[in-house]
């Protein structure tokens, strides 16, 4: 099963993921990092401690893909 | 494990929640008791599956579960040794979840018949056991408030402050050290995260310096941190027989 590494970016703060994890595919990994974004985004964004969120997965240290989520709060 | 010691923290236990009386516990000692060696991970009682047992948990950890149709699992409980996670069986008989080890576990069987008739002899102990099954209730009240509502740094606080309360009870808690044999992948599921979400607050919480998860062990770095951060109010536990 092929390894994947999913480092986290709050606001311009970096986490490197060292231990990776493994997925059957990359559709898995896919999931897990938009998961992964949504879950951290939703401690995030109601705390108020960040309003941007990126999860970077490489696959075997290749990029693999990026999720990127941002709060937009418009004030009418 | 001698037959004393399979019973030895379900009457600890009971003796705290429920000042249950010696000639009680004798009923307990003397109950017919099938002991059986699970490895880790083992289904013990299905979803779906009809029971004909109580499960008494004598050393290990177990853990209740529900999987829905996507194939993902929510852990519903955490179960550690002087529980039998599965009394609800003995009334709902055919399994609305799942009863699985987490670590290697030694189990008790208890036949549901052998508790009905303790049950009609001495009803004493029936009000036990239902008070412990509404304890049990009381618990899943608190999970669900917790995964609902509380951030995910603190939802796992919580779990572990009520885990150490839990193990100090049957003496399982050793300093500001004790057991959490779960793996990121069931952390996540038991909180309702990721394994890599479950993974990062690990780390963020070992670094701030509150608490260290490593090898299923958990260390408290910093009581009052972590007290503060896990909002814990152990009343829902009922661990006296006036509360």
């Amino acid at each position: 099963m092929p390894r994947f590494h999913f480092d986290i970016h709050e606001n311009g703060c970096f986490t490197p993921d060292e231990d990776g994890r493994e997925f059957v595919d990359g559709d898995d990994a896919r999931k897990e990092a938009v998961l992964t974004g949504a879950s951290i985004a939703r401690d995030a964004f109601t705390t108020g401690s960040a309003h941007r969120i990126v999860v970077d997965v490489r696959e075997e240290g290749v990029p693999f893909l990026k999720v990127s989520i941002t709060l937009e709060v418009e004030e009418a | 494990m001698a037959g004393d010691m399979i019973r030895a923290a379900l009457i600890r236990r009971l003796r705290i929640s429920s000042a249950i009386a010696d000639e009680d516990v004798k009923e307990i000692e003397e109950l017919p008791i099938v002991v059986r060696q699970f490895p880790a991970e083992t289904p013990v009682v299905r979803d779906g599956e009809r029971a004909t047992n109580c499960c008494l948990i004598a050393d290990g950890f177990c853990a209740r579960s529900k999987t829905i149709a996507s194939g993902k699992r929510q852990i519903l409980s955490i179960h550690i040794p002087g529980e039998i996670p599965d009394l609800m069986s003995l009334f709902l008989h055919v399994m609305d979840h799942d009863l699985a080890t987490l670590t290697p576990a030694t189990l008790g069987f208890i036949s549901h018949e052998t508790l009905q008739r303790l049950h009609r002899r001495r009803p004493v102990v029936a009000e036990m056991f239902w008070r412990d099954t509404l304890i049990d209730a009381a618990m899943f009240r608190e999970w669900l408030v917790n995964v609902g509502q509380r951030p995910a740094p603190a939802r796992l606080a919580h779990v572990m402050l009520e885990l150490r309360e839990r193990l100090r009870i049957i003496g399982r808690q050793d300093g500001n050290n004790f057991e959490m044999p779960l793996t990121q992948e069931q952390i996540g599921e038991a909180l309702g995260i990721t394994a890599v979400h479950a993974n990062r607050i690990i780390k963020q919480l070992r670094q701030e310096g509150i608490v260290e998860l490593h090898r299923g062990r958990v260390t408290v770095l910093d009581e009052r941190k972590f007290l503060e951060l896990a909002d814990f109010d152990g009343r829902y536990l009922h661990q006296s027989p006036t509360l």
